[in-house]
């Protein structure tokens, strides 16, 4: 029964995707006000705090906060960096990266809420027959050209320009400036039913700017996550985050040198984040900054424990050629479906 | 219930302006009440920034001498009131975010009670068992609060609890009395719920969100005889305005739709490759 319902790790994670969105999104209806609180705060990042249903916790939301109110203000007030205002913006750290510790860059793949949704978007379009657009040299553009773009969404966004509001070197408007672009606070707080994260703050040049920008790109995803798989996932700063400590999590995609590596490239292809190291490299370089542990280049590796998804020394799961025999028969690597076909009983197990 | 939160609200309740004492008790120095209200409340004091172990608080029209805190791992400890102000501390075990705040003032004959909630800003239990504890006999109990970053906004609906030795009391009077001039009352229901309709009563132009959001005080009071005593109790904090005001939603659906517009480019059909090995 549990083998029909969900057959591949693919539907699995996208089981545990689905649960999850409903718990950051919806938490509050379920396990009350509070709980959902005590469950958010259990996970490592983006289930946000404008949407008053979930559980609303974000770690980039006490790095922007303490940031423009703790450590500005202490600073222009010339005083000591005590520890009463290094140690919050410490334990944030710590709080998020313990927890990380546990669930590694999956977070991204398995539970985010926002990746969820493109992915599902992604999902209409390939069943839609949009083509596939890649973030590839032969596409529109390399993959690591992209880059660097989340990193100074980090560092600029949520760390310096709220450090910098809290110096009272910028507006005030400009304190949580991460939070005012992102998709996520539009995406979640429409999927409740209110539009208030939309509406545009108006009176305020800043707020504007920063709320507009959000606006586009939640628009941009809707359409664009029809062609690029995971289209924000690539710019997110939360991915860089995460980035900075995924070699120490004990969770992690493995992969040894095959022989064919480099040629059939149905890992990379298989990547929503267009990861062309993954089928040309092994070990560490296989896997750079932007995976986010979804697993798929394992589900459609053809060779046998080439590529293996790992918590510490237990493997979760091995590629195997009957598994990616088996897949191919209903998704292709880029997510194209095969078209619906009924059959008879009889009919399909002489197909099989 | 919930609506729109703004991120940088810290939930300290706003500094309320002085003003009359209270009509049935003498008022102390620096106890006067905000000329908005005749119930007691307790509010924040200024001149506190840059110190955040501490929270000055006063009570406004009570002759209160402290003020206890119950704090949200089971703590609570009682700070005097010194120059009308009282500097609160979480009280050990320390570490959360959700204090409650009482002072009484009381004569044989009469017991006056005012309660607030303070949000430390900490991480920490939610507060249910805070908002369970009995911490007076006679007592309005917000059902649920609000999160940390969240706040009562007018148009909005919230539940508060009305209870006696921790008894719900059916069928009570709630008064409702704002800054901005409402004056309303409300009833409690067979399991003692008043369901308190937030007045809309901010000027047109109040900023709804954001760092310039306008607050206003609100009060909510209730009064009951029990065992010869004549008991009064508030439930004060803060509200603000509906956070879809100076918001347009019509410039967000337009800059939604360019997004929409800036994408369609890639949707360029192109024939999918499957891949073979």
């Amino acid at each position: 029964m549990l083998k029909t319902l969900i057959p591949t790790l693919s539907r699995l994670r996208f089981a545990i995707q689905l649960a999850m969105l409903f718990v950051t999104v919806y938490g509050s209806v379920l396990v009350g006000t509070y709980m959902a609180g005590k469950i958010s705060n259990a996970l490592p990042a983006l289930s946000c705090a404008y949407d008053q249903m979930n559980g609303g916790y974000c770690v980039l939301i006490p790095t922007q906060h303490i940031l423009h109110h703790r450590i500005g203000e202490a600073m222009v007030r010339a005083q000591q960096l005590t520890l009463s205002m290094i140690l919050p913006l410490l334990m944030s750290f710590l709080a998020f990266f313990a927890f990380f510790f546990v669930l590694g860059k999956a977070f991204c793949g398995w539970v985010c809420p926002l990746g969820t949704l493109q992915e599902v978007v992604g999902r209409i379009g390939r069943r839609f027959g949009i083509g596939l657009r890649r973030l590839t040299s032969a596409d529109l553009l390399a993959a690591h050209r992209v880059r660097p773009v989340k990193w100074l969404l980090l560092l600029g966004l949520v760390f310096l320009l709220p450090l910098l509001t809290g110096l009272g070197v910028t507006p005030h408007a400009l304190g949580n400036p991460y939070c005012d672009i992102c998709p996520s606070r539009v995406a979640t707080t429409l999927l409740t039913g209110n539009t208030d994260q939309l509406a545009l703050r108006v009176g305020d040049g800043w707020s504007f700017a920063l709320g507009a920008a959000a606006d586009f790109l939640i628009g941009f995803m809707i359409v664009g996550g029809l062609a690029i798989r995971q289209p924000f996932c690539r710019i997110c700063p939360l991915l860089a985050f995460n980035a900075l400590f995924q070699r120490l999590s004990p969770l992690r995609l493995v992969k040894t040198a095959h022989a064919n590596c480099g040629q059939c490239r149905i890992c990379s292809d298989a990547c929503p984040m267009d990861i062309e190291e993954i089928s040309q490299q092994a070990g560490r370089k296989a896997y750079t900054e932007d995976c986010t542990l979804c697993g798929r280049c394992a589900e459609y590796c053809p060779q046998d424990g080439t590529i293996r998804l790992k918590w510490g020394p237990l493997a979760l799961f091995s590629s195997r050629r009957a598994y990616y025999k088996d897949k191919v028969r209903s998704e292709l690597p880029d997510g194209s479906v095969k078209p619906l076909r009924f059959m008879q009983r009889d009919e399909a197990a002489d197909a099989r | 219930m919930h609506r729109t939160v703004s991120m940088l609200a810290l939930a300290l309740a706003s500094s309320l302006s002085l003003a009359q004492s209270h009509d049935r008790h003498p008022a102390a120095p620096g106890s006067a009440a905000p000329p908005w209200t005749g119930q007691a409340l307790i509010v924040a004091a200024a001149g506190n920034r840059g110190d955040r172990t501490t929270a000055p608080y006063r009570p406004v029209g009570l002759n209160a001498s402290e003020i206890h805190v119950f704090g949200p791992r089971g703590g609570e400890q009682a700070f005097p009131v010194e120059a009308g102000v009282a500097r609160l501390r979480s009280p050990a075990p320390e570490s959360g975010n959700y204090h409650w705040l009482s002072a009484r003032a009381e004569t044989p004959a009469h017991v006056a009670i005012a309660s607030t909630i303070w949000y430390a800003s900490n991480p920490g239990p939610a507060p249910v068992d805070l908002l369970r504890r009995i911490k007076n006999e006679l007592e309005i109990v917000p059902d649920p609060l609000p999160r940390e970053h969240a706040s009562y906004r007018e148009s909005e609906k919230w539940r508060f609890i009305v209870r006696y030795e921790g008894r719900p009391l059916a069928g009570q009077i709630v008064r409702m009395e704002t800054e901005r001039g409402t004056r309303t009352a409300f009833t409690t229901d067979t399991e003692g719920i008043a369901t308190v309709l937030f007045p809309r009563d901010f000027p047109p132009d109040t900023e709804g969100d954001g760092h310039a959001r306008a607050k206003a005080g609100f009060v909510l009071s209730t009064e009951r005889q029990e065992a010869g005593r004549h008991f009064v109790t508030s439930f004060n904090h803060t509200y603000a305005p509906d956070s879809e005001r100076g918001r347009s939603l019509g410039w967000g659906a337009v800059f939604g739709l360019a997004g929409m517009l800036g994408a369609l480019p890639l949707l360029r059909r192109r024939p999918a490759k499957e891949s073979s090995c």
